[in-house]
């Protein structure tokens, strides 16, 4: 993998390791990022997009505490062999969790009742 | 016990206890307490005339303050030693020394006192930042003068680097360039930063904590991620504006009756109760919102 891979938005009001590890987690559930695949150094991605080490440090420790990643010794961080056959699909959906969430969010504020908005939902799954 | 004492640490780079300084009877720093970790990198932000340049100059003793002390190393600011100076460099907005120099003789001769002088790096960012190496400094434009000091300032390999609104000097891709320098220093030798900038977005690359100032105050020191998740804006309709939470770092009133504060979230990763309320909105908000919220 390429730090160019990755993409970083200053701006955004998600702080940047939480943008790299979200980006990490699709990218490994995708399967775009295949087990034992080797990735940047904290030094590549820190001097690729100019941001701090730390906080690519930061991305990658979490990563590796949630499983997606192992480190080698000697070699650097790698994308964990037995990965996908162990994504259950209570791992799957809490990676929906975030948006879910920003959902519940706009129904709140739109002040509308759940059960319209569930029938829609259910209709745009099934389609 | 009194709260305002605080031990000199000898190992923190900076160091700054109740800094108090006025110009002709104009109120520049209130009493700022402020210092940096190791490693750290420290943006400071606030508007023109907020008084960042002059908190910077007094931590590392270049002005006198009327109270308050600040420590470089662990020695005061005021009576800085040759070696505590040697591990320092400082960018002002405006250099003006050595200006019947040459870029090149000037680097050539500063780089003499300082015991780590990275000579090759000098002059391959001499030709990258496209300095004419043979004119005077006097003769150079304001940017070209700050880019031959932020050159000077990193070939020192400095433990601490102190740079004044180094941004506006660059363009772009020079711009970036110093921020992969900065961060790259500060992550793998452990250099300190210090810096001021009104461009936000520098600071969101690099930072490790953000400090705000405003009239010669900190209003708000923070981690620049955490500043992300502990605060957002809270808008309230008009019919639930008495609801608004009494703790808020600003609070603005709108015509329509409406009410916006920025609010902090508790250690639960909660919102004041007010959010849940039927119209309230949360905004996650960006530095630069942010720092525009409490500034006003």
């Amino acid at each position: 993998m390429d730090a160019s891979l990755l993409t970083i938005q200053p701006h955004a009001s998600e702080p940047i390791y939480r943008q790299i590890v979200e980006q990490l987690r699709r990218l490994i559930a995708s399967g775009q990022l295949g087990a034992g695949e080797l990735l940047p150094s904290v030094r590549d991605v820190a001097g690729f997009h100019a941001i701090n080490p730390m906080t690519v440090s930061r991305a990658y420790g979490i990563a590796e505490s949630e499983g997606l990643l192992e480190r080698l010794r000697g070699k650097g961080m790698v994308v964990t062999a037995r990965l996908r056959a162990s994504h259950t699909q209570a791992q799957r959906l809490a990676l929906l969790e975030p948006q879910l969430q920003e959902l519940a969010r706009h129904v709140r504020e739109l002040e509308l009742p759940a059960e319209p908005v569930l029938r829609r939902l259910t209709k745009l799954l099934g389609e | 016990m009194h709260a305002e004492f605080q031990e000199v640490v000898p190992s923190f780079p900076l160091q700054a206890h109740n800094l108090q300084l006025s110009y002709q009877g104009q109120l520049a720093l209130a009493g700022v307490d402020l210092w940096l970790e190791p490693g750290s990198v420290l943006g400071l932000i606030g508007r023109n005339g907020a008084g960042k340049s002059t908190l910077m100059r007094a931590m590392i003793g270049l002005l006198e303050p009327q109270a308050g002390q600040a420590f470089v190393f662990g020695e005061p600011a005021l009576r800085l030693s040759d070696a505590a100076k040697a591990r320092i460099a400082y960018v002002p907005q405006q250099p003006e020394a050595l200006a019947w120099l040459t870029a090149t003789q000037m680097l050539d001769y500063v780089g003499r006192f300082y015991p780590r002088w990275d000579a090759h790096f000098a002059k391959t960012m001499l030709h990258r930042w496209e300095i004419p190496p043979s004119r005077l400094l006097a003769k150079l434009s304001p940017g070209e003068r700050q880019r031959v000091d932020l050159i000077r300032a990193l070939a020192s390999s400095p433990e601490l680097l102190v740079l004044d609104e180094p941004a506006a000097a660059l363009d772009p891709v020079a711009r970036r360039e110093l921020l992969r320098e900065v961060a790259l220093r500060a992550g793998e030798s452990g250099t300190t930063v210090l810096f001021s900038t009104h461009i936000v977005s520098d600071l969101e690359r690099v930072a490790s904590e953000i400090a705000f100032m405003h009239h010669g105050r900190l209003l708000l020191r923070c981690g620049v991620d955490e500043s992300k998740e502990r605060y957002a804006r809270l808008w309230l309709p008009s019919r639930q504006a008495s609801a608004a939470p009494k703790q808020a770092l600003s609070r603005r009133h709108h015509e329509d009756g409406s009410i916006s504060l920025v609010v902090e979230c508790d250690a639960q990763q909660r919102w004041p109760e007010a959010a849940a309320l039927p119209g309230a909105r949360i905004d996650a908000l960006g530095l630069e919102d942010l720092f525009v919220e409490i500034a006003e």
